[in-house]
């Protein structure tokens, strides 16, 4: 009798605990990956960054819109839809890189010990607060451009070495992409961090002057 | 009365075999009880409009992206017809079907690599390492570096394609590309040739960091070589506001 009361709670506990294993199990797994576990100022960010990129959209369709309408219109009055396509072919020539661009945007002078990796992740933030071209020192960043190390700490933009001091110049919203880089807790704000005999100059810029894309150099 | 001692035996065994499930059950529900109260009141009050806000627009993006492609389908449509009419058009619509597929507008397909990224699944860590064994937008950005290095000529990220204005973007744990939300595992199709492409990744001064967490703390990361890839066309906007052709 007390053999089997025993074997009862024993299978029970088992049960549990069996249980127990497995939502922990599970709560690490999605500990990473969830958005029930961001914080709300998390949260937050991540709905700002949602909607500028809906915002966007919606201004992109409504310029499609108007050329789709005007292009019917050039058709059928026996135009052509020459200047929609002169538009598209501007847009495309700028967004690929392949055409010199000015603009207002930011310049960030760097000068003294950085690397590679650095500064591709500065072009990622860069982009990632709406910078529409880069260039770094006289090299225009590329749809397909990739940061490489160099002899001498100098480091390689699509293979073309660029020597320090570095400027990366961004063609975008100035007030947008100067906080974006120079905000508390910001890319600039870490890499005073690490690199901290490094100086970093961001300074907002009226109208810059970019270079068109360069073949890679392999 | 005092009890046999045969008797006695099974019973002090019967309670051993009940305490180590029964702490081992105490220290989980510890464990578990503690995760959850990390999360704080303001969590617990403000995540659930949050997270319902973040959904619907993710919702709206891809409502958005789909309007957007079939405007651009229209459009070119329009354009096409009209290139039959005169030379100019013709002329035309060839620039713009280079641009377009220089600027990553067109799907793509062809031989390449498939890399696979990942947080590390079902292994215990301890906190210090957790930071170690998932993924972040860094190894994201690294593996993407090394793949246009490797000579890729079309990448995408759980299929949005990498184009001049792409970035990989990290708040809390979340990661977003091209403004879109994502969760690993993520998986990086890149068309190029494939030995360059596989000469880069397995170059030993590349990703060392990913690698190093591989073998340690079991991050998935995989390269493997992949026949057929289709990459599909851009779905985002050509955000040209400020940037003005010289």
């Amino acid at each position: 009798m007390r053999t089997n009361s025993g074997a009862i709670w024993a299978a029970i506990i088992a049960l549990f605990l069996g249980v127990a294993v497995v939502t922990q199990f599970r709560s690490q797994d999605v500990y990473s990956r969830s958005l029930n576990l961001e914080t709300p100022s998390s949260l937050t960010t991540l709905i700002a960054n949602l909607s500028e990129t809906n915002n966007e959209l919606r201004n992109e369709i409504s310029d499609l819109r108007r050329d789709v309408a005007n292009a019917q219109d050039s058709v059928s009055s026996g135009r052509g839809s020459l200047t929609e396509g002169e538009r598209q072919i501007a847009q495309l020539r700028v967004f690929s890189a392949q055409s010199a661009v000015g603009g207002p945007g930011v310049a960030i002078k760097i000068d003294g010990a950085f690397d590679e990796r650095a500064l591709s992740d500065l072009v990622n933030e860069l982009r990632n607060a709406g910078a529409e071209a880069i260039a770094v020192n006289e090299v225009r960043v590329g749809p397909h451009s990739y940061f490489t190390g160099a002899a001498d700490r100098a480091i390689a933009v699509d293979g073309h070495q660029l020597r320090g001091p570095w400027t990366v110049r961004a063609v975008g919203a100035p007030d947008v992409v100067y906080v974006a880089m120079t905000r508390i807790g910001g890319i600039i704000g870490q890499f005073e961090l690490i690199y901290r005999n490094t100086r970093f100059a961001v300074s907002k810029e009226t109208a810059l002057d970019l270079p068109a894309l360069v073949a890679a150099s392999r | 009365m005092i009890a046999p001692a045969a008797a006695r035996q099974p019973r002090l065994h019967h309670s051993l075999v009940l305490l180590v499930p029964a702490v081992l059950f105490g220290l989980l529900v510890t464990l578990q009880w503690r995760t959850q109260t990390e999360r704080s009141e303001l969590t617990v009050r403000y995540n659930t409009p949050l997270i319902d806000a973040a959904n619907a627009l993710q919702n709206e993006q891809n409502d958005l992206k789909s309007q957007l492609a079939v405007l651009r389908a229209r459009l070119d449509e329009i354009q096409r017809n009209a290139s039959t009419q005169s030379g100019a058009a013709k002329e035309l619509q060839t620039r713009l079907d280079e641009l377009k597929a220089s600027a990553g507008l067109t799907p793509l397909s062809g031989d390449g690599v498939m890399v696979q990224l990942d947080d590390a699944r079902n292994v215990s860590v301890t906190s210090r390492d957790v930071d170690k064994s998932i993924c972040h937008a860094t190894d994201l950005t690294d593996i993407i570096n090394t793949a246009w290095k490797g000579g890729a000529t079309a990448m995408a990220v759980n299929d949005e394609r990498v184009v001049s204005s792409s970035s990989v973007y990290c708040v809390g744990s979340t990661i977003m590309v091209n403004g879109t939300l994502m969760s690993p595992p993520f998986n990086i199709a890149a068309i190029g040739s494939q030995n360059a492409l596989l000469g880069a990744f397995d170059d030993p001064q590349q990703l060392q960091d990913i690698k190093q967490r591989r073998d340690v703390q079991g991050l998935g990361f995989h390269v493997t070589r992949a026949g057929a890839i289709h990459v599909p066309a851009y779905s985002g906007s050509l955000n040209v506001r400020y940037a003005v052709p010289r």
